[in-house]
C-alpha cells in the first residue's frame, strides 16, 4: 500500500516538474518570437503577452526585451507590448527581483522617448515606484512646459501617485492660471490631500461659477481634511435657491451621512429648504435623497 | 552647533558644493553629521525625493572623509529602516569608512539587505542628485554585500542568514558573485582565522547612542507645553498636563500617511505590544500610554481612531492616539522631535519613542533604531517606581 502510494506520488512529481519545464519552454520560446526582428509585428505582439512566464528565467532573455522596450527604431506596438509584458512580470516580485535594478534603469531610459503613450505609461509605472527621477522630470516640466515629457494634467495626476512628491506649490500656480480645464481639475485633486488647502475648497465648492465636476472634488477634498467646513459649506449651498441640482445632492449626502443629527433636526431653515428641493424640478435621483434625508426627520 | 552661515534657502547645487567644502575641511567636517539632523532648516520645505538626495550626499561625503562616532547612529539608522535603495547604497557605503568595524553593526547590515533586495535599484554615488538610467554601476544590494565583506569575520553572526540568500535564487549573476565575495571574507579566508575580536563594552552600537536617560534634575521642564490641547481618537480634548503631568508616560510619534512600513505602522503596532506588556505587568493604570501624530492638520481623529484600531492599539482614558489641536510646532521644539515638512506634510523623520515622568519631563528616550518593547516598559516601571518613592 505504501509503496504504492509513493509511487503516485512520485508519478504526480514528475507530472508537475515536466507541466513546470514546458511551460518554461514556451516561455522561453515566445520570449525568442517577440524579440526577433524577423517575425512579424502582429507575431511579436502576441507572443509578448506569454513572455511574462520566463522573462526572468535568464538574463540573457532579460536584456533583449530590455532592448526591445528602449530601441526607438522597433515598432512602437512592440515596445509597448514589451513594456506590458515585464509589467506583468514585475508584479510578481519575488521572482522579479534579479530583473529589478536593470527594469528600473530602462524605464529611466524611456521615460523621455520619442513616442508619447510609451513616455506616459512608463512615466505612470515610475511614478508608482515613488521614482525621484520622474518625480524630477514631471516636476521640471509642470515649472518650464518647454521640456514637459507630457501634458500638464497628466503630470499632476501621476504626481499625486506619491503624496510626498513636493508638488503642491506647483499645482497651486497651476491654479491660478490653468492652461486647461483638464489641468485646474487635476491640480485640484492633487491638493485634496494637502491639509492646508481647506480654503481654496471652501471657495471652489461655493463658487457657482465653478465646473460643476471641481465643485463636486472640492467636497471630496473638504469631506477628507475638514469635515466641519464642508457641513457648513452643505447648508449653505442648500439655503441658497439657485444653486445646481447636483450640487444640492452631495451636500445633502454629506449632511445626510456625517451631520450632526441633532442640530440637523433643529435647523427649521435647512429643513425648509430641502422641502422645496424635494418638491422642485430636479431630477428624480437627487430628489430621491432629499426624501431620504427628510424621512429621517419625520418630514 | 549649527552653523549660522547655512542658509536654509540653498538650492540644491549649493546644498552640494556646502557638503563637499565641510567634508574637505577636517576642522569643519563635524558638521557633516550635524546636517543629517531631520530638523535641520536646510530640508524645511523640501519634497521628499529632494531630502533623499541632499542626505545621501551627506553620507556620501561621510564615506569619503571616515564616518565619526557622532555620524554613525545616522548611517545605523539608514540601514535599520530605510526603505529607499540610493539612500541605504549610501548608508552601506559609508559604514564602510567607520574606523572600528565590529560584531554589532552586521545585523544591520543583514536587516538592510533583507529590507532593500525587492526594491533595489541602481544607483550612481559619484556625483550629485545623479540617477542612472543604465543597467551598470552600482545598487544598494550590491553596496551592501561590500559592507559585509568588509565586516569580513565580524559578520559571523549573520552567516545563516546570507546562507539562505545564496541557496535562493533572486540575485543576478553579478550580485552572486559578490555574495560569494562577501561569505569568503567573513568566514575568514581572506582575514585569517580569528581576526574577528569580540566587541568591547557592547561595541560600535554603543558608541552610536540610541537611548538617552537624563537625571531628574537635568530633566527639561514641561512648562512651554501644559497648556497645549491635545484631541484624541475619539475628538475628546485634553492639556498636555492634564494627561501627561499625573502618572508617567511611554508616548511615540508617527503619522498616519508614512509610507515606510519600518517606521510609523510599526512604532504604534510595537506601541500596542507596550500596552499588553504593562497590562501583564498591572501597570496599565499608572502608566500612561500615547502615540502623537505629526501631521495633526491631516491625521483628524476618526483617522487615528482607525489607525490605532488597526494596529490593536488599546484607546481609552488613559492610553490614546492624539493631535494637537493647535501649537504643533511647540510640541516639535519641547521634544526636539526628529522631523521636516514640506508645507503641511511630513518629507522625513526619525523614530523616536519617549518615556515621561510623572511630570511629564521626558526622563528617557529611544531614537532612530528599532527599540526593544520590554526594554521601553522595563524602563517606565522604573522611573515610575523612582516617583512613587519621591512622592511617598
Amino acid at each position: 500500500m505504501a509503496k504504492k502510494q509513493k509511487a503516485k506520488k512520485q508519478k504526480t512529481k514528475k507530472r508537475k516538474a515536466a507541466k513546470k519545464s514546458s511551460a518554461r519552454m514556451a516561455g522561453r520560446r515566445a520570449i525568442s518570437v517577440a524579440t526577433s526582428a524577423d517575425k512579424t509585428v502582429k507575431q511579436r505582439v502576441a507572443a509578448m503577452a506569454a513572455a511574462p512566464l520566463a522573462v526572468c528565467e535568464s538574463e540573457k532573455d532579460l536584456q533583449a526585451m530590455l532592448k526591445v522596450l528602449s530601441d526607438s527604431s522597433e515598432p512602437i506596438a512592440v515596445r509597448l507590448a514589451a513594456l506590458q509584458s515585464l509589467g506583468a512580470a514585475a508584479f510578481s516580485v519575488l521572482s522579479f527581483e534579479s530583473c529589478r535594478a536593470d527594469y528600473i534603469a530602462t524605464l529611466r531610459k524611456v521615460a523621455d522617448d520619442p513616442d508619447p503613450e510609451l513616455r506616459q505609461r512608463v512615466l505612470g509605472i515610475l511614478m508608482r515606484e515613488k521614482d525621484g527621477y520622474a518625480q524630477r522630470k514631471l516636476l521640471d516640466g509642470l515649472k518650464n512646459p518647454a521640456k514637459a515629457l507630457l501634458p500638464p494634467e497628466k503630470a499632476l495626476q501621476l504626481l499625486s501617485y506619491d503624496v510626498h512628491a513636493d508638488a503642491y506649490s506647483v499645482a497651486r500656480d497651476i491654479l491660478k492660471k490653468p492652461p486647461n480645464d483638464e489641468a485646474k481639475r487635476e491640480a485640484l485633486r492633487l491638493l485634496a490631500a494637502d491639509a492646508k488647502a481647506v480654503p481654496l475648497f471652501e471657495k471652489v465648492l461655493r463658487d457657482k461659477k465653478e465646473l460643476r465636476e471641481n465643485r463636486q472634488i472640492a467636497a471630496s477634498a473638504l469631506h477628507a481634511l475638514h469635515p466641519d467646513k464642508l457641513q457648513q459649506s452643505a447648508r449653505k449651498i442648500l439655503l441658497d435657491k439657485s444653486d445646481y441640482a447636483d450640487i444640492k445632492a452631495t451636500s445633502l449626502t454629506a449632511l445626510e451621512q456625517f451631520g450632526d443629527e441633532e442640530a440637523l433636526g433643529k435647523d427649521k431653515a435647512l429643513l425648509q429648504s430641502i422641502n422645496r428641493f424635494r418638491a422642485s424640478k430636479a431630477p428624480a435621483k437627487y430628489k430621491q435623497t432629499a426624501r431620504r434625508f427628510l424621512s429621517k426627520y419625520d418630514q | 552647533m549649527r552653523n549660522a552661515t547655512i542658509e536654509r534657502a540653498l538650492s540644491e547645487p549649493q546644498f552640494a558644493a556646502l557638503v563637499d567644502a565641510l567634508a574637505a575641511d577636517p576642522d569643519r567636517r563635524e558638521q557633516l553629521a550635524e546636517l543629517l539632523r531631520e530638523d535641520h532648516a536646510l530640508y524645511n520645505d523640501r519634497g521628499a525625493a529632494t531630502v533623499v538626495r541632499m542626505r545621501g550626499w551627506v553620507l556620501l561625503a561621510l564615506a569619503r572623509v571616515g564616518v565619526t562616532d557622532a555620524a554613525l547612529i545616522f548611517v545605523l539608522e539608514e540601514l535599520d529602516t530605510g526603505i529607499d535603495a540610493y539612500l541605504v547604497a549610501c548608508a552601506a557605503r559609508a559604514l564602510r569608512s567607520y574606523p572600528h568595524p565590529d560584531a554589532t553593526l552586521a545585523p544591520f547590515v543583514a536587516r538592510a539587505l533583507a529590507n532593500i533586495r525587492y526594491r533595489d535599484e541602481p544607483v550612481s554615488l559619484e556625483s550629485y542628485g545623479e540617477y542612472v538610467v543604465s543597467a551598470t554601476g552600482s545598487s544598494a544590494v550590491s553596496e551592501l554585500l561590500a559592507t559585509l565583506a568588509w565586516l569580513g569575520p565580524h559578520a559571523r553572526g549573520v552567516l545563516p542568514e546570507l546562507d539562505a540568500l545564496r541557496a535562493q535564487s533572486g540575485l543576478t549573476r553579478k550580485l552572486r558573485l559578490d555574495l560569494d565575495r562577501a561569505l569568503q571574507a567573513i568566514r575568514g579566508s581572506a582575514y585569517g582565522e580569528g581576526a574577528a575580536t569580540p566587541a568591547c563594552c557592547g561595541g560600535a552600537l554603543a558608541d552610536a547612542r540610541s537611548t538617552s536617560t537624563f537625571a531628574p534634575d537635568s530633566r527639561r521642564d514641561c512648562g512651554p507645553v501644559r497648556s497645549i490641547v491635545l484631541q484624541d481618537q475619539d475628538g475628546r480634548s485634553i492639556t498636555f498636563a492634564d494627561f501627561f503631568c499625573q502618572r508617567p508616560s511611554i508616548v511615540v510619534f508617527f503619522y498616519t500617511r508614512c509610507d515606510n512600513p519600518m517606521k510609523c505602522s510599526l512604532t504604534v503596532t510595537k506601541l500596542a505590544r507596550v500596552q499588553k506588556l504593562l497590562a501583564a505587568r498591572r501597570l496599565a493604570d499608572k502608566i500612561h500610554s500615547a502615540a502623537i501624530t505629526y501631521d495633526p492638520a491631516f491625521d483628524l481623529p476618526e483617522r487615528l481612531r482607525v489607525y490605532g484600531q488597526d494596529r490593536g492599539v488599546r484607546m481609552d482614558a488613559d492610553h490614546r492616539m492624539l493631535r494637537a489641536v493647535e501649537d504643533n510646532d511647540a510640541l516639535r521644539k519641547h521634544f526636539e522631535l526628529g522631523v521636516n515638512f514640506v508645507e503641511s506634510l511630513v518629507n522625513r523623520h526619525r523614530i523616536e519613542v519617549y518615556i515621561l515622568d510623572a511630570e511629564g519631563r521626558i526622563a528617557v528616550s529611544f531614537a532612530r533604531i528599532h527599540w526593544d518593547e520590554a526594554d521601553v516598559v522595563a524602563r517606565a516601571a522604573a522611573v515610575l517606581e523612582r516617583d512613587e518613592f519621591r512622592f511617598a
